[in-house]
């Protein structure tokens, strides 16, 4: 990881040296070492104060959005950074050309406030960034675990006994928005859950408000995804959301030989039609 | 007036405690512990060094009702729904906890207008705080004279020693509540040494500190600047460090209607939501991340401090620990300050 911070330093210098971007994503020490910052380097004098260790685990792709159209920026990009910045592109949220992407293969990040190596139950286990323009380490082998076996215990049980676990899942959640707020692809403004008039949903938690908001922005993921993980970690209250973001990404994988954020030429699911597409899920 | 009882039987002082009112306490959930209203005193523990979320929902529930009402034939039929006066326990609570109520106390039942349903419940509720015996290195509840034991607040200051816990009541209100418990014993005169012992040796636990003397006006003299850019920068926007925090008291007032029927409710609300400052008109001013976040720190550590002379914020820590992105309050308002001064001295 020492490697990569220092790659990531230098390429981060060259890049603000040169005014070929004008903002570096990456991260800074937080309060302590287990708390790295996400990080936007703008001037040659940030660049000593960023560091890359198995704590960064942010999705970084999360802030290309928060730039006006045609910034030019450069982005540490880990597996599923690179696979959010596809979507992004794909969704003409930013352009391919603007970006430059510092491509970091990574294994063994961790989560910090859990304690736990994250891996392919939490996420999509990518390991290697997708599209990059400068590689920061070699690439590593990927592993042939399916990111879907954490899904068979849930799959293997009655509908009731979903409904059940999701119910209970639901009602704990208290409505503090950081899944949706860490993650890279939920980027509408106003998300409808903000809206008032009218309110979709109550402001007060509920099991009924909060499947309104957690089911509609599940399928407003469908198909867009890239299981990255950041909204499980986010949340306070442990709600384990990238059960429901693998199932559904699952569906689409068997359904219509979809996963989101593997070609930028490539369109989400949900925006492409062809004339073979499963009906499946049509009555 | 002390009184012991094993720490295995940490059930029956919460069935105890449930006889005698409404129990909340510290339950074990998937997301940790938690403050809840309990209904099965086998999920109580004690075994924590904080809860994910601070106490206020004994006193400011996320959702409290207002009203309900229906439309009938004759037209619409509205129910006030009065604040409840039944006694409540809050046990379990950290002292820099306790702390959080008494500043919330000045802006809900203080000099201005008064909420009821807080100060009925403030009002009858008992405090049982639980002193400290470790401390986490992102706890700074030191600066604020906060310490591990504090009793200022607490009816009942608990401490756990050995494999007992020891209480003693600190106000009328814990003294009968206490002397009218089951099955706790009374102390020897050796307990009450231990006692003491547990609290000076908790007194004597040191936080990290940040130095709070003129943060309001140092604040304010920053407030255009463009360090809350930066600060911001990393800032999601979520509402994580309002919903944890102990003293975040902003709410909202809506009306919650399904088929003719609803209810008024006060919810939370959060200074990090796009629509907390969104005018009627459309209009909203405080748009940008860098103003959210700007907003948040100065109205703990300057603009309740012009109101109320106190700051807002009891160090506890939550917001620094369950930020998703690790922001830490501490660092920003000591960054705050350490550019309020180089900005005097050019």
């Amino acid at each position: 990881m020492k490697g990569i911070e220092k790659r990531l330093r230098e390429e981060a210098k060259i890049l603000l040296d040169a005014g070929t971007v004008s903002v570096v994503l990456a991260f800074r020490d937080g309060h302590n070492e287990y708390c790295p910052v996400p990080f936007a380097a703008r001037d040659v004098s940030d660049v000593d104060a960023i560091v890359f260790n198995e704590y960064c685990t942010h999705n970084l792709a999360r802030y290309v959005t928060e730039y006006d159209p045609g910034t030019k920026i450069a982005i540490a990009a880990k597996g599923a950074d690179s696979r959010a910045l596809v979507v992004l592109i794909q969704e003409e949220k930013v352009k391919r050309d603007d970006l430059v992407i510092l491509g970091i293969p990574c294994a063994g990040m961790k989560d910090a406030r859990r304690g736990t190596v994250i891996d392919e139950t939490t996420t999509g286990g990518t390991l290697n960034p997708v599209i990059y323009d400068i590689l920061l380490a070699d690439p590593l082998p990927e592993t042939d675990t399916s990111p879907y076996g954490v899904l068979a215990d849930l799959e293997s049980q009655g509908h009731d006994a979903r409904w059940g676990f999701w119910q209970r899942e639901m009602s704990r959640c208290i409505r503090c928005y950081a899944c949706r707020n860490a993650c890279p692809l939920c980027y509408c403004d106003p998300c409808f859950v903000d809206q008032n008039a009218p309110r979709w949903a109550d402001k007060s938690p509920s099991l009924a408000s909060n499947l309104m908001f957690h089911l509609t922005r599940f399928y407003h993921l469908a198909g867009r995804c890239v299981d990255c993980g950041d909204c499980s970690r986010a949340c306070p209250m442990n709600i384990p959301l990238y059960l429901f973001h693998k199932k559904v990404a699952k569906e689409c994988e068997e359904m219509f030989g979809q996963v989101a954020g593997m070609d930028p030429e490539g369109k989400p699911v949900m925006v492409d039609f062809k004339v073979d597409d499963s009906d499946e899920i049509l009555i | 007036m002390v009184k012991k009882i094993e720490r295995d039987r940490i059930q029956d002082i919460a069935a105890a405690l449930m006889e005698k009112g409404t129990l909340y306490a510290p339950v074990e959930d998937e997301e940790g512990v938690n403050f809840h209203p309990v209904d099965d005193a086998a999920r109580v523990t004690l075994d924590f060094y904080n809860t994910v979320q601070g106490p206020k929902c004994a006193f400011f529930p996320q959702s409290d009702e207002l009203v309900r009402y229906r439309m009938t034939h004759e037209g619409p039929e509205a129910v006030e729904v009065l604040p409840d006066e039944s006694p409540q326990i809050l046990f379990g609570v950290r002292p820099c906890d306790v702390r959080s109520l008494a500043i919330m106390d000045e802006l809900f039942c203080g000099g201005g207008v008064v909420d009821p349903y807080w100060k009925n419940r403030r009002d009858n509720t008992t405090i049982i705080a639980y002193a400290f015996d470790i401390v986490d290195p992102v706890d700074f509840y030191g600066s604020f004279d906060i310490g591990a034991a504090e009793e200022t607040g607490a009816d009942i200051l608990m401490v756990g020693v050995g494999g007992e816990f020891l209480l003693d009541a600190r106000t009328e209100k814990g003294t009968a509540l206490l002397a009218a418990l089951d099955g706790f014993d009374d102390a020897a005169e050796g307990d009450k040494k231990r006692f003491a012992a547990a609290v000076k040796k908790a007194g004597a636990l040191e936080t990290r500190r940040i130095d709070t003397d003129g943060v309001d006006r140092d604040l304010m003299d920053i407030f255009d600047s463009d360090f809350w850019q930066r600060e911001a920068a990393p800032c999601l926007n979520c509402g994580v460090c309002t919903f944890v925090c102990p003293t975040c008291h902003c709410f909202d007032i809506n009306d919650e209607t399904l088929f003719g029927e609803g209810r008024r409710v006060k919810t939370w609300d959060s200074c990090m939501f796009t629509d907390f400052t969104l005018h009627a008109s459309g209009h909203n001013p405080r748009t940008k991340k860098n103003q959210r976040l700007r907003q948040r720190v100065n109205h703990k550590f300057s603009y309740y401090v012009t109101n109320f002379d106190v700051i807002s914020c009891v160090g506890c820590g939550r917001c620094t620990r369950f930020c998703p992105v690790n922001i830490d309050i501490a660092g920003v308002v000591e960054r705050a300050r350490k550019r309020a001064a180089s900005e005097r001295t050019e």
